[in-house]
């Protein structure tokens, strides 16, 4: 009889104040599995996995059985735990930037492990120090990034040293804590090939956390989804991706839309579900036509000086954006991207060439600007940063309406709250950032743009922040606004999913240049350019089926 | 603005002081130093009734110099007779309102360079980091002394030399907030709504920064109470009144440190030393509550 | 008297520029700082309200000769102008003026008075960085217990105390009454000692004023590493150093305290300086020879070339110590040493 790596037998985990994070879970992990535990923010995931090796915080109380190799968790001593700590279960932590000592040189940190568990086999800091390399070389990184400190290197490289620290002890459990958030999609990859070639050559047993199904499916061999303290569904990570049954799973799958299939193009949100008929996403259809060009950009160049050496952020690009027109502004982290949306703002100052707005360049006197500025809107990325957390609702679509001393304050801010569907707007006049959920947050940022009466929305990641369930709303809004309106965006974006889910041109940017410009299922169907092939690659929803 | 908004916001204005004064409540230290500093800023305020100003008359007195204390006299004489208790009581007015008006000038004068060298950039900063990074390395005690030595003798003078040398901290800390501040989305969202320095300043900035300067304000009040009385210990007060530091300097001059007064030495530092910490518990408890940054401890 | 800030004030601006760069930027806002403290110093004397020769006299009775004659003996019968590059001039050259009172040339009297007050602070300082350190990490490990409140009980009420009054009360219970320590003075005036006798004279002369100034810092250092360690305490490379399976004292010794130590130490370099200054007081009440005890003498005289001599020597012990503040900074913190 073989008895499971890893057993919660109806665990509750209640944190003081009553709040209860794990409602009664029960999961076995058996020897060599690999497990996907996936959610949203806060659905307890991440307290079920710290609960393992008894990690969460004193105020935090334990109710049912955590089993680890046959041994119950809770019946430890301490002395007991901390051999087991490391031997038996090691973690690979979330945000490795932080989980890093940040002024030890990381092969330090990871001999550290080695010095206390396994002094038999690596007697001399020598000895253990030769090991380090090896483990390194596990993760494929050279020895001599051993000998740098966690700043030095690369969230990728960071992460990875993470993984041949959890190595260290040869422990039969991995949990994996969402390792790959943060990490650029292209980097996420490789994170994710090293994890499973380890699993696969080590037989290793893994839990894994992550909101992204797709990233779950690309390693474990089976998917559990929690809701709210509760498992709401599990099965085979394929069934799980691609025929899920439970709402919250559907949800989940629908944050990343596979490229190509016409059911997430142009509509999508809860109406994606399968069954509900699509109302908010109507399709205004790829075809319309882009009008005359609201936004030119010729010739742009942006220069940075960074550590007294000068980099090119935006490098010679053109853009035009049409009215009504939804633009998908696509690169990687660094590319540039935001760099050219808050030139186009006038939050940057340009090195050289030019911004048109209906074919009169941006003006450089701070009144011109200003009026500029009513025309042109900006949606930030987070919206709980966006938002001052001290000013109202009211206050917060006001705020434009007061810079720019127009009338009818009250009448306009009312209709800005309905147009972005926070109705009664009455009723979230007095309401302040913190009392609202993340997607009634970004309404209210849109709200504040549309106050003004826009011609045109810049976007950047307007739902990279949010969780999966909301984004479809967010995005559903965007489009909406733009059959009501005719109001076109140009939206910054690291997700090709997006792009294909509400964009009607992509427009992919590598290194400061574009790369490739063109209609959505042209280029992301058929993408000419290698980087724009590259990105494709590695797609979340294609890592899942591979 | 409507009404119905306006009203709101006073009621969650409320609702957040509230909720401050109780987050206050639960430092119990704090508790016992706001109470401690309520009673001697009213006995402060009452010692014209309490101790009428010409039972301290030099010419007046009818008891003994030195006298140790009694059931006549609590706190015993000073050297001329006068009553300790009483001159403690009108000290204790001087020392307050240093204490206050120099802090009151060195908050204005922190709050502003702060702000400015954490909104603004190019040559502004630089000039302005300029003179902060200078205030911050003149030894505030020595520029004091220099002031008030070269100044007309007076109240007032103390109270400019402890204000102007006592801001540099207060302008580092602002400053530093409001370089947090600026790096939030929503004042980069103000400014794409067409926001203009004014309006970030006064609609974001300020109020974000005022939570901090009250806190240290009651923080450099203390501070400013004990420069006051080294300033007094070195020479440099003011003759005409009475502050604690004056007392401790006659108690030095006329002997009584050495001669055994101890009434008269231990008297005026208690109360020093009873009062900054007050302010400094108060100070920490409201730094802790309002700092956002030390609120997650 | 903020104990929260623990990062230099312009950090962000230079940081990941190039350690000359970096270098040079700093040592040209140090310069900029010491010039500036050269032309206050100056000006102060001389543009403020009242003229120095009748502040100088005041309150001692003079015929208006006696004043010219002091004013023809300062240089102020010149222009301003002149005066300004004189007393540029003579600084250069390491000329600070001469001393009224003591008739001599004050940077002579700077370098007499030096010794002892480095002496005194230098002990004072080794002694209550050790301490400060050692509780405050201590306190803040143990958060809210008995340990923590005791001790940042007894450091808030040093803090609250005016350092002058707290060395008259040493004086008076240890040194005039219970007669413990000698109460003034660095060495026993009739004494003609040498050698370990000598040193022993001095270090009991030390005691009281090293105790008091001990009391009033130590202080300020627990309080600064109380929140430097409480900062880190909740970072997630402690969970990941709990989850290795280390004890706990490993995880404050290896991973909080070196985190904390950083911003730490910086700030107590940016105090040391200011320490010399607030030898003043602490040196009038135990009549250390020092520079403090040099200012008080200059300042009851009053004797402004004296005076201006130590403002200017005490503002440079301060802009040198941030220079060396801002260096260790840079050093100590790997993320700053850009390759």
């Amino acid at each position: 009889m073989t008895e499971p790596t890893l057993l919660w037998d109806d665990v509750r985990i209640t944190y003081a104040g009553g709040n209860v994070a794990v409602d009664g879970v029960s999961l076995e992990v058996e020897r060599g599995g690999t497990v996907g535990l996936a959610g949203e923010s806060g659905c307890g995931k991440s307290t079920l996995a710290m609960s393992v090796l008894r990690l969460l915080p004193r105020s935090a109380r334990i109710e049912g059985r955590i089993v680890l190799q046959g041994e119950d968790v809770a019946g430890m001593t301490w002395g007991r735990l901390r051999a087991v700590r490391w031997t038996e279960a090691a973690i690979v932590f979330q945000g490795a930037m932080h989980s890093l000592n940040p002024v030890r040189q990381v092969r330090h940190q990871v001999a550290e492990a080695l010095a206390l568990h396994s002094t038999k086999e690596f007697p001399d800091s020598a000895a253990r120090l030769r090991r380090v390399d090896e483990l390194l070389a596990l993760v494929d990184l050279s020895p001599a990034k051993g000998r740098a400190y966690p700043h030095e290197l690369s969230g990728g490289q960071r992460q990875r040293v993470m993984i041949a620290m959890a190595l260290a002890c040869d422990p039969e459990l991995i949990i994996a804590d969402e390792p790959t958030t943060a990490l650029d999609v292209v980097v996420q990859a490789q994170v994710l090939d090293v994890l499973n070639g380890l699993v696969r050559d080590r037989e290793l047993t893994l839990v894994m956390i992550s909101h992204d199904l797709a990233v779950l499916a690309a390693v474990c061999d089976r998917i559990v989804v929690m809701q709210h303290g509760r498992i709401v569904e599990q099965g085979k990570a394929q069934q799980i991706l691609t025929a899920p049954t439970h709402e919250h799973t559907q949800e989940l799958a629908a944050a990343f839309p596979i490229i190509g299939d016409p059911s997430s193009r142009l509509v999508v949100g809860r109406n994606a579900s399968p069954g509900s008929p699509g109302e908010a996403g109507v399709s205004t259809g790829s075809t319309a036509e882009a009008g005359r060009a609201v936004l030119e950009v010729r010739d742009l160049t942006v220069d940075f000086r960074s550590r007294g050496q000068h980099v090119r952020a935006v490098d010679h690009v053109d853009l035009t954006c049409g009215a009504g027109e939804i633009v998908a502004l696509v690169g990687q982290s660094g590319s540039g991207k935001t760099t050219l949306a808050r030139t186009i703002l006038g939050l940057q100052k340009p090195t050289s060439g030019q911004v048109l707005h209906e074919g009169k360049p941006l003006p450089h006197r701070r009144g011109a600007l200003k009026a500029y500025r009513r025309q042109v809107q900006y949606v930030l990325q987070d919206p709980a940063a966006s938002l001052n957390p001290k000013h109202t609702v009211y206050e917060a679509v006001a705020e434009g309406i007061r810079i720019h001393g127009l009338d009818d304050e009250r009448e306009r801010v009312i209709r800005a709250l309905t147009r972005a569907e926070l109705t009664p707007p009455e009723k979230f006049f007095a309401a302040i950032p913190q009392e609202l959920s993340g997607g009634q947050r970004q309404r209210v940022v849109i709200a504040g743009a549309l106050a003004l009466d826009p011609t045109y929305l810049v976007a950047d990641e307007p739902v990279a922040s949010l969780d999966a369930s909301v984004r479809g709303e967010i995005l559903a809004l965007l489009l909406q606004l733009r059959r009501d309106l005719g109001l076109g965006a140009l939206v910054i974006t690291h997700d090709l999913g997006l792009a294909w889910n509400i964009a009607d041109r992509v427009v992919v940017m590598h290194r400061g240049r574009i790369v490739e410009n063109g209609a959505v299922e042209q280029v992301l169907l058929d993408p000419q350019h290698d980087y724009t092939k590259s990105l494709l690659a590695v797609v979340p929803s294609k890592l899942g089926l591979r | 603005m409507t009404t119905s908004g306006q009203a709101a916001i006073r009621a969650r204005r409320r609702a957040r002081f509230a909720e401050v004064v109780r987050e206050i409540a639960s430092h119990p230290s704090a508790v016992i130093g706001a109470a401690l500093l309520l009673v001697i800023i009213v006995l402060a305020l009452l010692a014209p009734v309490l101790m009428p100003m010409d039972r301290l008359d030099v010419t007046q007195v009818t008891a003994r110099g030195n006298e140790s204390p009694s059931g006549g006299h609590w706190l015993g004489t000073d050297p001329s007779g006068r009553d300790v208790l009483g001159l403690l009581l009108w000290g204790s007015r001087a020392s307050l309102l240093v204490g206050f008006s120099a802090t009151a000038i060195a908050m204005v004068i922190g709050t502003t360079f702060g702000m400015a060298a954490g909104h603004f950039t190019g040559l502004t900063r630089a000039v302005v980091l300029r003179i902060i990074d200078f205030f911050l390395v003149v030894p505030s005690l020595v520029l004091a002394i220099v002031l008030s030595t070269v100044l007309s003798r007076g109240l007032s003078t103390i109270v400019i030399a402890i204000g102007v040398t006592s801001w540099a901290q207060t302008a580092r800390v602002v400053r530093a907030q409001t370089l947090t501040i600026e790096t939030r989305p929503y004042i980069e969202r103000s400014r794409a709504l067409g926001a203009g320095d004014r309006h970030i300043i006064g609609k974001h900035v300020l109020p974000a920064v005022m939570p901090l300067v009250m806190a240290n304000t009651t923080l450099t009040v203390g501070s400013a109470i004990i420069l006051e009385s080294t300033l007094a210990f070195l020479g440099l007060g003011d003759p005409t009144t009475f502050s604690w530091g004056s007392m401790l300097k006659t108690a030095l001059d006329t002997g009584a440190a050495t001669a055994g007064y101890w009434w008269f030495v231990l008297a005026p530092g208690v109360a020093i030393v009873i009062v900054v910490l007050c302010f400094t518990l108060v100070g920490r408890a409201l730094e802790a509550v309002l700092n956002p940054t030390l609120r997650a401890r | 008297m903020t104990v929260i800030e623990t990062v230099p004030a312009d950090s962000e601006d230079t940081r990941g520029s190039s350690l000359p760069r970096y270098l040079a930027l700093k040592a040209g806002g140090s310069l900029i700082s010491l010039a500036l403290v050269v032309v206050l110093g100056f000006f102060m004397f001389r543009i403020i309200p009242g003229d120095p020769a009748i502040n100088m006299t005041r309150g001692r009775q003079v015929s208006p000769g006696e004043v010219e004659r002091l004013r023809q003996e300062m240089g102020l019968d010149k222009p301003l102008l002149v005066q300004f590059w004189r007393f540029v001039r003579d600084l250069f050259t390491g000329d600070l003026g001469t001393s009224y009172v003591y008739r001599r040339p004050v940077t002579d009297l700077i370098g007499d008075y030096i010794g002892p007050t480095l002496l005194l602070t230098g002990t004072a300082a080794l002694i209550s960085v050790a301490l400060g350190l050692w509780l405050g990490q201590k306190a803040a490990w143990r958060r809210g217990s008995w340990f923590d409140k005791i001790h940042t009980g007894v450091a808030l009420v040093f803090w609250s105390v005016p350092t002058f009054w707290l060395g008259l009360l040493l004086l008076l219970v240890f040194g005039g009454g219970l007669g413990w320590f000698p109460t003034g003075g660095m060495s026993t005036a009739a004494s003609t000692d040498t050698g370990m006798a000598h040193v022993l004279d001095v270090a009991h002369h030390l005691v009281l004023p090293v105790v008091t100034m001990v009391a009033v810092i130590y202080a300020q250092y627990l309080m600064v590493m109380r929140a430097s360690v409480l900062e880190e305490m909740s970072a997630d490379y402690l969970t990941t150093a709990r989850a290795k399976g280390l004890r706990e004292d490993l995880v404050r010794t290896r991973h909080a305290v070196p985190n904390a130590l950083l911003p730490t130490v910086t700030l107590i370099f940016l105090t040391l300086g200011l320490l010399i200054a607030g030898t003043v007081t602490v040196e009038t009440v135990f009549s250390w020879p020092g520079l403090g005890y040099l200012t008080y003498k200059g300042l009851s005289a009053p004797d402004f070339p004296l005076v201006q001599g130590t403002f200017v020597v005490f503002s440079a012990a301060v802009i040198v110590m941030n220079f060396i503040a801002d260096l260790l900074y840079r050093v100590l913190d790997p993320r700053l040493k850009s390759s």
